[in-house]
């Protein structure tokens, strides 16, 4: 029968993907935070091979106008979306991170340039340079 | 102190810290050398500017916020930036702190177009930025004829704002959204510019219409922004 074809491919299907995804946890590839999407999708078209026949029924098919397959087809979609959305969030935010992290690079380097040239004739000198660096710094 | 963001400009930014050096001899000059990949922070350096440098492209905003975060951490009570490829003139900082200080506000845009400057420019530019001015000026409640002047001057106040929350797209319309919404007060003045001495516009021709387009849809945005809390500092 046609269901049966499509249950076995769709709950193959998931299977592969939930066992990816634990697999690449397992191996520390893939991050908690970002893997809970993943196993929510998994989860999702494997429960829709498991019970077809809610989804079959004329109460679910009356409800939403929505036939099995495209049932599968539209939640799994649904997911990707969340997914990218999930992304672009954590891409907005590691560009944030980012830049903060070149600028306090930028910064920390010139404070240690300038630093080290103020030691370095001290080590010569048999007196040091006054420091004049830290909270009295001329204003403008 | 001055702060001149650099991005590959090594024919002109000698020439800028040099003007601003002999002009303004008691102002530290901080060059922001943007990951250039020619001669831009040896350059800067030969010259006597302290040079900061990133390691890798910020754009535009990032390398300004840099500069304020410079200022700030610094202590510095005024921070000017100018343009690195020469077409500022340093002469006219004095105008600006002037009006930093006399008209008591928080920022003052060094203007091209305010009074009966005679800067020219093509048709097109010259509408665009019009369309600019009008936009920002109805946002910010006061005339604004040159949102887009890189010419600067920032009190402390400002200076703290910009170092923890500056615009990355397209800072300089942009902070103008940003000062308006933390209730910050600017002002302008009439400077002379010149052409760009080196270098090529950010902005070319054919995509200047997509340019407007994205600008004003980043002012749009930024207007539905919460506002970055600025919190007061010890006295």
């Amino acid at each position: 029968m046609m269901l049966i074809k499509i249950q076995i491919i769709v709950g193959l299907l998931s299977m592969g993907l939930l066992s990816i995804t634990f697999e690449l946890i397992r191996k520390k590839k893939l991050r908690e935070e970002y893997a809970i999407l993943w196993l929510f999708t998994g989860i999702a078209v494997l429960v829709f091979s498991l019970w077809p026949e809610f989804f079959l029924s004329q109460f679910f098919v009356r409800m939403t106008g929505i036939f099995y397959l495209s049932a599968v087809v539209l939640i799994a979609f649904f997911f990707l979306l969340l997914i990218v959305f999930h992304f672009s969030v954590v891409i907005s935010n590691l560009t944030e991170e980012n830049k903060n992290l070149a600028q306090r690079y930028g910064l920390l380097e010139l404070e240690f340039k300038e630093l080290r040239k103020r030691s370095l004739p001290s080590e010569t000198d048999t007196h040091p340079p006054p420091r004049s660096g830290g909270a009295g710094m001329t204003s403008f | 102190m001055v702060i001149i963001p650099a991005y590959n400009e090594e024919e002109s930014v000698g020439k800028v810290v040099e003007k601003v050096h002999t002009l303004l001899p008691q102002v530290e000059v901080l060059v922001i050398n943007d990951g250039s990949t020619d001669l831009t922070s040896e350059k800067a350096r030969g010259y006597g500017a302290t040079v900061l440098d990133l390691p890798f492209n910020l754009g535009i905003g990032g390398a300004m916020q840099t500069g304020y975060k410079f200022a700030y951490e610094k202590g510095h009570d005024v921070a000017i930036q100018v343009d690195a490829d020469g077409q500022h003139d340093p002469g006219e900082i004095p105008k600006l702190l002037l009006a930093l200080t006399e008209k008591q506000v928080d920022m003052v845009i060094g203007s091209r177009f305010l009074g009966n400057s005679e800067f020219k420019s093509s048709m097109g530019r010259r509408l665009g930025i019009s369309v600019f001015s009008k936009v920002i000026s109805t946002i910010a409640g006061q005339r604004i004829t040159d949102p887009t002047s890189g010419f600067r001057a920032a009190s402390r106040k400002a200076i703290q704002l910009f170092a923890s929350d500056y615009p990355q797209d397209y800072p300089e319309p942009e902070a103008v959204v940003l000062l308006h919404q933390c209730r910050l007060r600017m002002g302008e003045v009439q400077v002379g510019m010149s052409e760009r001495s080196s270098g090529l516009s950010s902005i070319t021709k054919i995509k200047s219409v997509y340019y407007m387009v994205k600008v004003l849809l980043a002012i749009f945005v930024d207007c539905f922004k919460k506002p970055p809390f600025l919190r007061q500092e010890g006295e």
